[in-house]
């Protein structure tokens, strides 16, 4: 019942209705505002940021442990530091984590619209089927990106400010435009196939399986190809090409063959420089050198526009049979 | 006027044709869209807010063609679903603010104007609950709340009472008539429940198999050819009918004291001659009106034409 001092009366809307137009904005913030309602991204993105953080100890404690050095030497593990390659070990390692952030907030926006018939509420609205695409799509990349770059920004702040003496700033120019292309790489592309596995379905929790199945049946096979990898190598042999493109053939690989290809690097194993020798990297055994930037550039958007377009295609307000 | 003007519209879902040539104007004021199920009512609201594009014909909604203007008409039209329907995650002031902002509401409006349109929906207490935890009713009531959000000059109201228990459907059918009647709200609902479209509505259009069958005030279905009279009187009276019979009128006894009488001429006519037979019979008339017939036997007449 409603409250007694209510004006139960109805009255006319006459205050201001904006054009039709950007529709998709009102989407996209309503959709952020429902994600970080969810608590579980918070320890996520925490963890997602955990290497980071290692990285800063390692480095105070490695700075500690050079107090030895004579007045006007460099610190010699600081030295052999590839700065780049600790970005993209960063990168790597944070891929479990943001994959659950995206199962979080991401499978289900489509999905459960479609258990709610929410489709109705939004194409009966001035909202056209690529303004609601656009929102949903905003809603997934948005947070992802920002918990991807929030961290990897101030590790660069923390790195530019204390080991410009070692290179960190001459090694790469241009690594801080690198690392702004890097941190769309995750939201871009599991925002896409998270929209295109999610519309597929009427539950999200379906939805959420179907990707957690693809992304751990690729993250195995991955696994496999660099077993082979590694093997080859201790033997003293060399890997035949077709396993090193494979290994990038999941969804974490994809990303972070990407990662290589932006930032210019084949990468090297975490700690390496630690045992670095005269070449400036470690054994790094089990690094696989950046694929074919071609094939894999190609193959990311590939899959990202695949995913939106299968997404476009059953984003309906109306059951059509005919 | 009419706020919506449809001329020889055709919908088709492949190969099966939903409406065929349907042509009407819908007025202004409280207007039912009746018909069985399957006639092609929801197809028609569909195809008023752009969801379906037509195969042929041509339709314009608040003086806005349905092909090029689909999204300045949903902006100025609220849609009541037949299914239950809402955004997940929401309680129902963010639901239904969201839907104001969908329709162009600024923020701080549209959730002024949400508590506001719950108020009047009666869901002013439950106002902060997940809409996923309510009750049939309320979802219905929900729906109506989203789709009044924005202020719409029309509404359209897809079987307003799916599902509702006879308290609940009283209720919807009072807010539908409230809103429809003296508050600027143009409303089109579409159902198969006769007494409810008799009970709020003023005009129907009776579709049936994607054709207009019939349209007008639901008093001009209702009456009948020949302006037949209901006469009521005090006791049962046989020889009052054979009397009339005998003057060439037909009667029918409708109950035991209720007799419907048919005769040649005006109402008035009709009336002078019931008055003086009664009298020449000594039977008390106790009731004398214009027969009409149900809305349903009107509905059912019409879908056998």
């Amino acid at each position: 019942m409603a409250s007694p001092i209510a004006d139960l009366t109805y009255r006319n809307y006459d205050g201001p209705l904006e054009p039709p137009l950007y529709r998709w904005w009102a989407i996209a913030k309503a959709s952020m505002r429902l994600s970080i309602k969810k608590k579980g991204i918070y320890p996520l993105a925490f963890l997602s940021a955990c290497w980071y953080l290692l990285l800063l100890i390692v480095f105070y404690f490695i700075d500690m442990a050079a107090q030895g050095v004579p007045l006007g030497q460099k610190n010699p593990i600081l030295q052999q530091i590839i700065w780049k390659d600790q970005f993209l070990n960063a990168f790597g390692v944070s891929q479990l984590a943001l994959f659950i952030i995206a199962l979080l907030i991401g499978v289900g926006a489509i999905a459960n619209d479609n258990r709610a018939n929410a489709l109705l509420v939004y194409l009966s609205k001035p909202v056209t089927r690529l303004d609601y695409l656009i929102g949903k799509w905003l809603g997934i990349f948005v947070p992802i990106t920002l918990i991807v770059g929030v961290p990897m920004l101030v590790f660069f702040g923390y790195c530019t400010m204390s080991y410009q003496d070692y290179g960190f700033l001459t090694e790469d120019p241009r690594l801080f435009f690198k690392l702004l292309l890097l941190m769309l790489v995750p939201g871009f592309f599991h925002a896409s196939v998270a929209l295109g596995i999610s519309s597929m379905f009427n539950q999200g929790r379906l939805a959420g399986a179907a990707y957690a199945g693809l992304y751990f049946m690729t993250y195995f096979f991955s696994g496999a190809m660099k077993i082979v990898h590694i093997a080859s190598s201790e033997d003293g042999g060399t890997t035949p090409p077709i396993v090193k493109t494979l290994f990038y053939c999941s969804i974490d690989g994809l990303q972070i063959a990407l990662g290589k290809l932006i930032l210019g690097t084949d990468g090297s194993d975490p700690f390496s420089f630690a045992q670095a020798g005269p070449g400036r990297r470690g054994p790094n055994i089990s690094v696989i050198p950046a694929p074919n930037p071609t094939l894999f550039i190609g193959a990311f958007f590939a899959i990202c526009i695949l995913s939106m377009f299968i997404a476009w295609t059953r984003i309906r307000a109306v059951e059509v049979v005919a | 006027m009419s706020v919506a003007q449809i001329q020889n519209l055709t919908v088709r879902y492949g190969s099966f044709t939903a409406l065929n040539g349907f042509s009407c104007d819908i007025p202004e004021g409280c207007t039912g869209l009746l018909g069985p199920n399957g006639a092609g009512k929801t197809t028609l609201l569909k195809t008023l807010l752009g969801f379906v594009q037509p195969a042929g014909g041509s339709a314009n909604v608040l003086g806005l063609d349905i092909r090029s203007k689909g999204k300045e008409i949903r902006q100025r039209i609220g849609l009541m679903p037949e299914q239950d329907c809402h955004i997940p995650g929401m309680s129902a002031v963010q639901f239904v603010s969201y839907a104001g902002e969908l329709a162009g509401m600024p923020g701080d409006q549209a959730l002024r104007r949400s508590h506001e349109v719950l108020e009047y929906c009666g869901l002013g207490e439950a106002r902060y609950r997940n809409v996923e935890t309510y009750s049939t009713g309320m979802k219905q009531r929900i729906k109506l709340a989203q789709a009044l959000v924005h202020g719409p000059k029309l509404l359209l109201l897809d079987e307003p009472t799916n599902g509702l228990d006879p308290a609940g459907r009283e209720d919807m059918l009072e807010l539908v008539r409230s809103v429809s009647h003296g508050k600027g709200v143009n409303v089109l609902v579409s159902s198969h429940l006769l007494p409810d479209i008799e009970r709020v509505c003023d005009r129907i259009i009776v579709v049936m198999k994607g054709e207009l069958r019939a349209e007008g005030t639901i008093r001009d279905l209702k009456k009948l050819e020949g302006h037949p009279v209901d006469v009521e009187l005090r006791d049962p009276s046989p020889a009052f009918a054979e009397a009339l019979i005998a003057k060439g009128a037909s009667v029918e006894p409708a109950r035991a004291t209720l007799y419907r009488v048919q005769a040649a001429g005006t109402p008035d006519a009709v009336a002078a001659m019931v008055l003086q037979t009664a009298k020449e019979t000594g039977t008390q008339v106790r009731g004398f009106t214009l027969a009409q017939r149900s809305l349903e036997e009107a509905f059912l007449e019409v879908l056998r034409a």
